[in-house]
């Protein structure tokens, strides 16, 4: 049976036990991958989970179940169980229906056949040329964690309102994080990492970046407390922002009245020289797909244009509550318990975050400073407060910036600030966008933070 | 299942494997989220399946299951024995494994309220309860998350060493997120309570936890931003435990400890005030971590990390203990079967002083008192920070003022004699349900990144 197949035999079953309204998704992840620890390759798994869950609906109560024994007799069951546990729950007075039937995006660059065909062997070929590159840019660096992962995942979802979609994708991704140590100074974990859809491995430029940014980070000297200029770098702004606007873009806390951006739509929320979209069809992008995890096509949503807040985002549920369309970012998976995708309901997830890239070059964006710091990671940004958008992170690694050039590396330095506040004092943004988790974006100057220092 | 398991162990043996581990799990989870008062959903969910781990030419290779069936957990060791040998040709230094005594055991739960044995219903009523209670507490209390999970897992482990242990383990988790505003000031508060079994709602009531919760968003809706710069500190029961387990826990796991972490080289060497002692034990039969045996087989036992100051001795697995020469101490633990045990944490806690609290603020100028967390993080270089919630100004030895949004600490200068204990969650790449705590405990001096002057 196809998972299709397996998915409308669910929907049927539930159906037939009394559900109203009833859903099936099948999520499959298979990977292999090769880890360094240390300075070695040693260690290598091979992964394959897959799983089906059964949403269903009657009178407003849901229930959920999921199984990842893939035959027809344990599906019938996880979709009875799933009848059952609605009956067990109470109504959701918010809840209206499933989505509906709707064309779906051709999207591109998101399978590549030649990832599912890298042996194992090819794996540690890349862990190996990641380690010796390394040493040879700095014989005091060691690679101290990283290494290949490929893999790919296939989804399929049916529900009792005509969806009927399924999707596929594959990944390659080399990581590794470096540390230094002199005679008087550790680094921090320096990490560099790239990851593509299709099959590009670049283990080489993976191993120079996280090297030499370990290697700088060993000439320490003293840092500055004050105001100042701050030229972040795609992952110290993908940390600070995603656990503060990325939460306050959702339709759920917007509706739920914990986002600062609530009757903002429509004004101006950041610089005029920022634009920000949620991509979900972005040509080879991590999170690109033609549907969402609960059959709603992927779109790219303009959340802020030329500084103008424009949309939140939405899944299914939030968007029928607050009579909106769904923006296709249910996702599911995560959370606080951390589960496998096909273990959890839908809830709104971002896809590819996009910031709109600026024209300054490095050496531009270096002018700007002329004494200021340069951020390339932060620590603790998930210790941010959403609500109010303030944050309080530890840098590291972080350089201090002169003349519009870097000078030594800092420790024992923070940023105390708020997001919200720094987005509407962005004053230059860089031509070069890279992608960091959901973040698609170059490197920004900040034009005031607060830094402590000891 | 040994009928099943050891067959699919001597194929391991016959392919070259020198060690091999078939991790089998049946669990039963039911999952229950409340948000403002609706249910999100009942999840109601069982699943099946074998993490398999072998060692071949000194190399690791890991495959995973869904199926329980001879000839399919023979195929997934195949593949891992493949894996390893690619690996194993260009090994410098291979892997090797701490000796332990076999065991065979049967480890069944003794709880006094086993979750499976609990309606659906009483569980939905209990969040309700917290719900409501919140809503109840204070006007300004505008929105409520309750998230309730029971996971009941049965584990079969067993390994070419002849160890064969059937244990049972349960986890009852409560977590709350709570919202308030005033004049368009918005705070929230996080609350974590845990047991194994359902008697967690006898010790730690709803209402209880929705008092808790609750007076802290209404604290922090009063609270001042902090000055930044170094402060004295006292350091709550809540936030000492993530001390123990950001500052110190994360860089004694012997992994992240040989990886290069700031306390590479340092064992036997002081490292902390002489007030300092901490210790990480899976004895602590209330915690998170009490375990009897870890996902290697190897058995639950106190493990003390920092005693007066002096680093005494790191978490192991039994791959790092072989390599450092030591003793494996039973760390080695795994989300579920689909990913291989590494070293985790289990209870971390300080050992209590002779203070009381008032005496530990006595001589505090102004500082602060850190109560509340929201998280933490660690690096290899030692940096960690602390993300606090709630506190509150101390003004010549006299709490004061509530604060909002700390962050880092340092510098012990004495510790409290009231212990404490709080559940949680650590990640690690995979999420381990942890416990830390201990007393509160005075530090000298702490960064804390406000914005006031």
């Amino acid at each position: 049976m196809t998972y299709i197949e397996f998915c409308r035999k669910a929907v049927k079953t539930a159906q037939k036990a009394g559900a109203k309204e009833a859903e099936a998704f099948v999520f499959d992840t298979r990977s292999t991958s090769v880890e360094i620890e240390r300075g070695e390759i040693k260690t290598s798994s091979n992964i394959t989970d897959v799983g089906l869950a059964v949403r269903a609906i009657s009178n407003g109560k849901i229930g959920f179940a999921y199984t990842n024994a893939l035959n027809r007799e344990e599906i019938e069951k996880t979709a009875k169980k799933a009848v059952s546990a609605s009956t067990a729950s109470l109504k959701d007075k918010n809840w209206r229906r499933l989505p509906e039937k709707k064309r779906y995006p051709t999207v591109k660059n998101t399978y590549d056949k030649r990832i599912l065909e890298v042996t194992s062997d090819k794996a540690v070929e890349f862990c190996q040329k990641m380690i010796t590159v390394s040493a040879d840019v700095d014989k005091r660096v060691l690679a101290a964690f990283g290494g290949t992962e490929l893999s790919s995942q296939e989804g399929a979802c049916v529900n009792s309102n005509g969806v009927e979609v399924q999707d596929k994708g594959t990944f390659l991704v080399c990581y590794l994080g470096t540390m230094a140590r002199s005679e008087s100074q550790v680094s921090p974990v320096c990490s560099s990492f790239k990851a593509t859809r299709t099959y590009k491995p670049e283990p080489e430029w993976v191993a120079k970046e996280a090297a030499r940014l370990a290697a700088d980070a060993l000439n320490v000297g003293k840092g500055e407390a004050g105001k100042f200029p701050v030229l972040l770098d795609p992952q110290a702004l993908q940390a600070i922002l995603t656990y503060t606007f990325i939460q306050s873009i959702r339709g759920d806390i917007v509706h739920r009245g914990r986002s600062i951006f609530k009757d903002k739509t429509g004004k101006k929320i950041a610089s005029t020289n920022i634009s920000i979209y949620d991509d979900g069809t972005l040509a080879g992008g991590l999170y690109t797909g033609k549907t969402d995890m609960e059959g709603v096509p992927r779109q790219r949503t303009p959340i802020i244009e030329d500084g103008v807040l424009r949309k939140f985002i939405y899944d299914n549920y939030w968007a029928r509550l607050d009579k909106k369309e769904s923006t296709g970012n249910a996702g599911r998976g995560g959370g606080k318990l951390n589960l496998p995708a096909y273990c959890t309901v839908p809830s709104i997830t971002p896809t590819n975050i996009v910031l709109k890239p600026g024209t300054a070059s490095e050496q531009e964006l270096l002018k700007e400073i002329r004494k200021g710091y340069y951020v390339r990671s932060v620590q603790g940004a998930h210790q941010s407060n959403p609500e109010t958008g303030d944050f309080s992170v530890a840098l590291a690694p972080a350089w201090k910036i002169e003349k519009g050039e870097i000078k030594h590396a800092v420790k024992g330095t923070m940023i105390a600030g708020n997001a919200y506040q720094m987005l509407q004092k962005i004053s230059l943004i860089g031509k070069d966008a890279r992608q960091v988790g959901n973040f698609i974006a170059p490197k920004v100057v900040a034009s005031e933070l607060n830094i402590i220092s000891k | 299942m040994k009928k099943t398991l050891v067959p699919v162990l001597d194929k391991a043996k016959s392919l070259g494997a020198t060690y091999a581990e078939i991790r089998a799990q049946k669990n039963n989870n039911t999952i229950i989220n409340l948000i403002d008062g609706q249910i999100e959903a009942v999840t109601m969910a069982s699943e099946t399946g074998a993490g398999i781990r072998v060692l071949a030419s000194g190399a690791w290779g890991f495959s995973t299951n869904n199926s329980l069936k001879q000839t399919d957990l023979e195929k997934s060791i195949r593949s891992a024995v493949k894996m390893a040998k690619a690996m194993g040709k260009s090994i410098r230094e291979p892997v090797k494994l701490a000796e332990i005594k076999p065991v065979e055991d049967k480890v069944k739960l003794k709880l006094k309220k086993d979750p499976k044995d609990i309606d659906i219903s009483t569980k939905i009523n209990n969040l309700t309860t917290i719900n409501k209670a919140c809503l109840n507490f204070e006007k300004r209390i505008k929105s409520v998350t309750v998230r309730y999970a029971d996971l009941a897992t049965d584990q079969t482990l067993a390994t070419t060493d002849g160890t064969f242990i059937e244990q049972q383990k349960t986890v009852v988790w409560n977590y709350c997120w709570v919202t308030g505003k005033n004049n368009g000031i918005m705070a929230s508060a996080r609350d974590e309570a845990g047991n194994h079994g359902y008697e967690l709602y006898d010790i730690d009531p709803p209402e209880k936890i929705a008092q808790r919760v609750s007076k802290k968003v209404i604290q922090q809706l009063e609270a001042k931003t902090p000055k930044s710069g170094e402060h004295p500190a006292i350091i709550g029961t809540d936030i000492v435990g993530v001390l123990a387990h950001e500052a110190l826990g994360h860089i004694c796991e012997a992994d992240l400890t040989l990886a290069g972490s700031a306390l590479m080289g340092k064992l036997g060497q002081k490292i902390a005030s002489e007030k300092v002692t901490i210790h990480d034990t899976a004895l602590l039969k209330e915690g998170f971590g009490a375990i009897k045996y870890d996902d290697e087989g190897v058995q639950g036992q106190k493990t003390t990390l920092i005693k007066k100051g002096v680093l005494v001795g790191l978490m192991h697995n039994r791959e790092t203990a072989a390599k450092m020469n030591m003793k494996p101490t039973g760390n080695a633990r795994a989300q579920d079967f689909r990913v291989p045990p590494i070293i985790r944490m289990r209870n971390t806690c300080f050992e209590q002083g002779n203070y009381s609290f008032d005496e530990l603020m006595e001589d505090i100028k102004f500082g602060y008192y850190l109560e509340a967390f929201r998280g933490g993080q660690a690096n290899l270089d030692g940096t960690f920070t602390v993300g606090v919630q709630s506190a509150f100004e101390i003004v010549k030895g006299k709490l004061g003022q509530p604060v909002r949004n700390l962050e880092t600490l340092r510098q012990v200068d004495a510790c409290g004699r009231e212990p404490g204990l709080a559940m949680g969650r650590c990640g690690k790449g995979q999420l381990m349900f942890v416990s830390s705590g201990g007393p509160p405990v005075r530090v000298k001096k702490m960064l804390i990144g406000g914005t006031e002057k």
